[in-house]
């Protein structure tokens, strides 16, 4: 190695062994050390060099040591222990890191408290109240996709059902891809899994979220479980509408609760232990998929291609206007309403047109199923009428019309009749009067019929003139005596609303109060039936186009349907089914045109080809009217198709967009967004009711506004004053009077009522609108219908006839048991002077109000259920009043003198 | 379960005591306890009946009405004292709680010192007005006592009293008691009358005479301009009763319960100057046996309803009626003299009624004595009626507040249902349904008879008829 060498290259060090480089080394180092001596006396000339030494010296050293330890490495090689500084060396932090074992142990204190103290998952809201056996998140996806699915079978399928002859021909992919449904049976089976399908997706986009809403039907199932039939039919009970009690066998329709009890025994019979809730819970869906299938049967009976029918069945799934009284956990009558409502159309139509009894027999079955569950039955008691009627003006009476109608009429009356509830009405009532009448009618035809076939023309001419005038007059006049002389109730006052929606207002302010009765908003439409309701009336058009029997049905049912519908919110519901056949029958045309159009190109072909004549033939007559003019390019065609599928698609989205966002939240637990978009949850409904389960006597009473009658009697399982099932208008009256009347008023008949705690509902902090200031306007018409000398509505207004809340509201606003029910204390929460109302944006006045006869209980969280407690009489024989002001201090002022002579006491 | 709860506490209260029914703890409020030297006859009365008398003066700083919200006494006696307030411990919204927590009071009052303002405004807030200025002296001209205040006309002397208006046990008359001649008086020196207001509570037991007045002895010595009451308004001794039955009696003068007065020999100025004994000490033992819960006091041994009907399962006490029922209400009641509970009965002229109500009552019954479940120290009242025909839920009531005896307000709630589907009388039993049921049968046997014929006669021309069907 000479001293020149200069830069060492690594890369030749590693060849040599151990000595040869101690050697370089010591060679370098006495270099380094005669270059440093030069730099001193500054002598040298290659004093950079040092420099390069110094790196060299380095080199050496690295390889020295990674020989060194690659040594020891394999000295150590299969030893036990390494040694530290040769062990793998990760970084601190994870050297020093706990086992993944000892980072998992939890104490036990910890662990109990996670057992107990779990964190609420409020995505699943009601794991409360119940269960659903899916999952949520499946639910979700689920529900978008078997409707896409289905409908892409559908389309898929809809080639087979009207195969020309040469579709068979073109080797179109789509048919290709259909054509393993090409026999009849496999037709059948794929159409057997595709309803199956929709019914799924019925079912799956039901179960959002889950809050079992009316809890009286509820509370009423586990009745009917526990105790039986007989004791449920017998029912009188004594924890609502105190005191006079519910005799509630003979108030309700016990239909639903029938329904899921027999399940329920069913189910156990079969040994699958279920619980009574979780059928309750899911009968609404159940039922819907069942509704859907009905839609595909109606809807076959109006037109041949079954695609429309499934079509049907799958709008009929999933239109918002059904889901809105259908989701899991709606556990009203028109959870099995609808269903029935379409199933004794399908029924009706299928005795109409085989004129056949057995039919018709199974159509009243099924109506007096319907009267068992629902109180709109009556839309299908005149309905059916009127369709009769219809007909017959059309010249349209056959024997197959008077066997079915008569059939349903005698034996559909008398099962309605079975009913409690229902008794006598259909006899009595004027709305029931039609269904009668058309029986009549109808039996007098059917004379006419035999006496035309008897005798001559020419006297029958005489002889139906007289005939028709004297049942005429005697039908009048009969009509009017029973009128007059009460057997026949006048129309009542709900019938009277549906034609003048300004009737109810007026007069029956407990049904104008219910917002379902309100008459429906344009957009309402749009947002319940989406596309479909401007598919609707192609639909109706195109039952006109061919106007058998059945399509003058569909024709009724959707004049009629749609005036209701338009009438009140509610009855919309009616209006759903009718809507998504005629859509249904709109869509499946257009598709048909479109689809099975795709061959007339070849046979256009085929055409010029041969046969011809046989076209010209098969179209003679419309052929001169319209000449072949239309879409036959494939481009146009797909476009057609194309824009059809993308409102279907949109429509899916649609109706699971509305039904996750407006259907689907339960009233009871609100959920607001935070500022940061987080959300947040108000359950404030049932701490409340909570509170009130806890510390409360079992029979304490509680008066509340009737809308939460239901959810007291079910949550908080405390009997209450009044509830949702309004059929005592007075005794609401008498809870309004008392929340409207001053506490002077409202005590006497709280103490008459026994009531032991007062609940308001007061959204002014939180900006909720659904409380009862809101309410309070409705409380008092309602109170004024029975009481107009002391309730008086105008004094609630201000002079100027404004609604106020604030420091200008009139006296008698600020006197009333609500107002001051509402914003005791309120002002406490606010600086002085500052205390406002978020909901109704008004400033407060700065002293509060002061209630004497009663005493706050429970405020919730966010004040939106506050809690009264009606205060006895006091103890000394003091009116509260004073009683309250010597509580705070006051003296009792001397008032002998003031008052005059005193008044001399008589023993 | 709770009469029985009740009995038990009852019971038990009575060996602690054995003498009145709410203990015996008794708290005497002097303003120098050497005062009570003037009482020791009186007080030595009450101690003998079993009370532990403590002695505080308003001042007394460890004096407190109540210990962690539980009462310390049981009742009060209070004398008159000099304090112009009674001090932060008797403070009248104490006082008011006392009664609320069924402490009884016993008030006496002296025209020569006025009255404590925290007295005053409890009474204001019970109905009863003192004089102006706390201070107020009741004289008669014709009923005084010519012995010891013949000048003055301030030591009235009166009969004893006599229930105020029929249909009033007699508690503190010689009517009550034992038989002390006709001779004996009332004498009521110094008092302070008080007005009582018209609340229902109150009761005056012994009013001043026709003749007596009221007057402001400090400020009104030359002339009356401004009389405060006059005549029978003015009560000497008057009782108040609580809706809970606590007591409170306002002894117009104190001066009559010291042993002075308790043997005195007086002198009827209107009876001719004639000579008489007076009944003091035994009103005074009535009038504190009253307050302090030893007389008067009515006790609901137990209540028992059922089904008076033939057949029927005979169930005590059931929850649910149905309309029509015949029912059968018993009560039993006991009322304690001094030192036992005795059978209770109803005063001539008054009534024990059973409301059957439902906001409002649909019967108002008397409830009449029924000796076979009486014994000798409980008496039982019984009524059975129909229950009307209107479902819903009803009370069993029985409000019976009558002065001097302790409040009875029982309430039985019962649901009333309605007929079950199955209890109307069947259709054959009904006469009216006859024809209809005749018109069932004539129905059934025309449209067999009818079948029979169509099916047994056969078709004149058979082809055409079924080619025609066809």
């Amino acid at each position: 190695m000479s001293k020149s060498s200069g830069k060492v290259k690594a890369g030749q060090l590693w060849s040599k062994n151990k000595d040869e480089l101690t050697k370089q080394l010591a060679e370098l180092k006495t270099e380094l050390s005669q270059l440093r001596i030069q730099k001193i006396v500054s002598s040298g000339t290659k004093l950079t060099k040092i420099h390069d030494i110094r790196k060299s010296i380095a080199r050496v050293l690295t390889v020295i040591n990674a020989k060194q330890r690659a040594q020891l490495r394999l000295f150590y090689k299969n030893k036990k222990y390494l040694p530290l500084d040769l062990r793998a060396k990760q970084t601190r932090a994870i050297r020093r890191r706990l086992s993944p074992e000892d980072a998992s142990r939890v104490l036990e204190k910890t662990k109990k408290r996670q057992t107990h103290f779990p964190q609420r998952k409020f995505a699943v809201k009601p794991v409360i109240f119940c269960c659903c056996f899916l999952p949520l998140q499946l639910q979700q996806s689920f529900g978008l996709l078997p409707g896409v699915s289905a409908f892409r079978l559908q389309t898929g399928e809809r080639q087979h059902h009207h195969p020309s002859p040469q579709a068979t021909m073109s080797a179109d992919p789509l048919q290709t891809l259909a054509s393993v449904g090409k026999g009849k049976s496999t037709r059948g089976v794929l159409r057997v899994i595709i309803l199956a399908l929709i019914a799924g997706a019925a079912i799956a986009s039901r179960l959002f979220s889950v809050i079992l809403d009316p809890w009286f039907n509820f509370r009423a199932t586990k009745y009917l479980v526990a105790n039986g039939f007989y004791n449920f039919w017998d029912w009188f009970d004594d924890r609502t509408w105190h005191p006079l009690g519910r005799v509630t066998g003979g108030t309700l329709y016990p239909g639903l609760m029938v329904t899921s009890g027999v399940i329920y025994h069913a189910l156990r019979a079969l040994r699958i232990p279920v619980d009574i809730r979780n059928i309750c819970v899911l009968l609404a869906p159940a039922f819907s998929g069942l509704t859907a299938i009905a839609a595909y049967l109606l809807t076959n009976e109006m037109t041949p291609s079954s695609s429309a029918g499934l079509l049907a069945a799958l709008f009929m799934g999933i239109a918002p206007g059904y889901i809105s009284r259908s989701v899991a956990g709606s556990y009203d009558n028109e959870a099995i309403a609808i269903f029935l409502l379409v199933f004794t159309f399908y029924l009706w139509i299928k005795a109409l047109k085989q004129g056949s009894m057995l039919w018709g027999a199974l159509c009243a079955l099924s109506y007096g199923y319907m009267v068992a569950s629902w109180g709109g039955y009556a839309f299908i008691t005149c309905l059916l009428p009127l369709h009769a009627f219809v007909l017959i003006c059309m010249g349209r009476y056959s024997t197959r019309l008077y066997v079915a109608y008569t059939t349903w009429y005698a034996l559909g009356t008398l099962a309605s009749m079975q009913i409690p509830f229902v008794g006598f009405l259909p006899v009595k009532t004027s709305e029931h009067m039609p269904a009668l009448g058309i029986f009549g009618f109808l039996q007098l035809l059917a004379f006419l019929d035999y006496v035309r076939s008897a005798i001559p023309s020419r006297q029958f001419q005489t002889f139906l003139w007289v005939f028709a005038g004297a049942t005429f007059g005697i039908g009048l006049l009969g009509l009017v005596i029973a009128t007059s002389a009460g057997f026949i109730a006048p129309w009542s006052g709900r019938f009277y609303s549906l034609w003048d929606t300004g009737y109810a207002k007026i007069h029956i302010p407990i049904i104008a109060s219910v917002s379902e009765h309100q008459p429906t908003a344009w957009p309402a439409f749009f947002f319940d039936l989406n596309m479909l309701i401007w598919l609707f009336p192609v639909g109706v058009y195109l039952c006109f186009q061919e106007l058998a029997d059945e399509h003058v049905f569909i024709v009724v049912y959707a004049l009629f349907g749609s005036y209701f519908a338009g009438v009140m919110v509610r009855l919309m519901l009616t209006l759903t089914p009718v809507v998504c056949i005629a859509a249904a029958i709109a869509v499946s045309t257009l598709l048909d045109t479109y689809l099975s159009t795709k061959s007339p190109k070849p046979e256009e072909t085929l055409a010029t080809e041969g046969s011809e004549g046989k076209k010209a033939a098969k179209s003679s007559l419309k052929s001169t009217s319209k000449p072949v003019v239309g879409v036959y390019g494939l481009w146009e065609k797909s476009m057609m198709v194309g824009a059809l599928g993308v409102y279907l698609l949109l429509f899916v989205l649609h109706c699971t967009w509305v039904t996750s966002n407006a259907y689907s939240s339960p009233s009871v637990v609100l959920a607001s967004r935070l500022p940061d978009g987080s959300q947040h949850i108000i359950d404030d409904y049932r701490e409340a009711y909570q509170w009130l389960r806890q510390n409360t006597r079992e029979d304490a009473k509680i008066m509340s506004w009737w809308d939460y009658g239901y959810q007291i009697g079910g949550m908080a399982d405390r009997p209450t004053l009044v509830d949702n099932n309004t059929w005592n208008n007075t005794h609401i009256a008498t809870v309004g009077k008392a929340m409207s009347s001053s506490e002077e008023v409202s005590y006497p008949i709280m103490r008459q009522h026994e009531v032991d705690y007062v609940l308001v509902v007061f959204g002014g902090l939180l900006g909720y609108s659904g409380d009862d200031i809101n309410k309070f306007l409705w409380m008092v018409r309602i109170a004024e219908g029975i009481w107009p000398d002391e309730v008086n509505e105008r004094s609630f207004f201000t002079s100027r006839g404004e609604y106020r809340v604030d420091g200008e509201a009139s006296e008698t606003m600020k006197n009333s048991l609500m107002y001051k029910m509402s914003y005791y204390n309120y002002n406490n929460l606010f600086p002085p002077g500052q205390a406002v109302d978020r909901m109704r944006q008004a400033r407060l006045p700065e002293v509060g109000p002061s209630l004497s006869t009663l005493e706050e209980a429970f405020t919730s969280e966010n004040w939106i259920i506050r809690i009264y407690k009606v205060k006895d009489l006091d103890n000394l024989g003091r009116d509260h009043m004073s009683a309250a002001a010597f509580d705070r201090g006051h003296k009792k002022k001397k008032a002998t003198k003031k008052k005059g002579p005193r008044a001399l006491r008589v023993e | 379960m709770r009469s029985l709860f009740s009995i038990f506490v009852f019971v038990f209260a009575a060996v602690v005591s054995a003498i009145s029914t709410s203990g015996n703890r008794l708290l005497a409020i002097l303003d120098d306890v050497a005062d009570k030297e003037n009482y020791s006859k009186f007080l030595g009365d009450l101690e003998s009946r079993g009370f532990q008398i403590s002695f505080e003066t308003p001042k007394s700083e460890s004096l407190a009405l109540f210990h962690l919200g539980e009462r310390n006494y049981d009742h009060i006696l209070l004398f008159p004292t000099r304090t112009k307030g009674l001090g932060p411990n008797l403070t009248p919204n104490i006082l008011v709680d006392f009664m609320n927590a069924n402490g009884n009071i016993l008030v006496a009052l002296s025209s020569e010192v006025a009255a404590p303002s925290s007295l005053v405004s409890l009474l204001s807030e019970l109905d009863i007005q003192l004089p102006a200025d706390r201070t107020g002296l009741v004289v008669d001209h014709f009923h005084y006592d010519a012995s010891n205040a013949a000048d003055k006309h301030d030591v009235l002397v009166l009969p004893p009293p006599k229930p105020v208006r029929p249909g009033i046990k007699d508690f503190f008359g010689t009517g009550a008691g034992k038989e002390e001649g006709d001779d004996v008086v009332l004498a009521i020196p110094r008092a302070v009358g008080a007005a009582l207001g018209a609340s229902e509570l109150l009761t005056p037991i012994v009013r001043a005479p026709r003749t007596a007045y009221s007057y402001n002895p400090k400020e009104q010595t030359e002339v009356v301009d401004d009389l405060f009451a006059a005549g029978e308004q003015l009560a000497l001794v008057s009782a108040f009763q609580a809706r809970n039955s606590a007591r409170l009696v306002l002894v117009g003068s104190a001066e009559m319960l010291q042993d002075k007065w308790f043997d005195a020999k007086v002198t009827k100025a209107a009876d001719g100057n004639k000579a008489a004994k007076t009944f003091n000490r035994e009103f005074a033992k009535r009038v504190s046996g009253w307050a302090f819960n030893e007389i008067g006091v009515l006790r609901v041994n137990w209540i028992e309803h059922h089904l008076d009907e033939a057949g029927a399962a005979n169930e005590s006490n059931p929850k649910i009626y149905r309309i029509k029922n015949n029912v059968k209400y018993t009560i039993s009641l006991s009322e304690y003299a001094w030192t036992t509970w005795t059978p209770f009965f109803l005063p001539s002229e008054d009534a024990l009624q059973l409301e059957f109500s439902m906001l409002s009552p649909f019967y108002r019954l008397p409830l009449t004595l029924d000796e076979a479940q009486s014994s000798d120290s409980a008496s039982a009242y019984s009524t059975s009626f129909k229950l009307p025909d209107q479902h819903g839920i009803f009370n069993f009531k029985v409000n019976y507040k009558r002065p001097f005896l302790s409040n009875v307000e029982e309430k039985n709630t019962v649901s009333v249902r309605h007929m079950a589907h199955n209890e109307w009388p069947r259709s054959y039993v009904i006469s009216g349904a006859w024809p209809w049921i005749a018109g069932v049968g004539v129905t059934v046997t025309g449209w067999l008879a009818f079948c029979a014929l169509w099916m047994y006669s056969a078709p004149v021309n058979g082809n055409r008829e079924t080619k025609k069907t066809q």
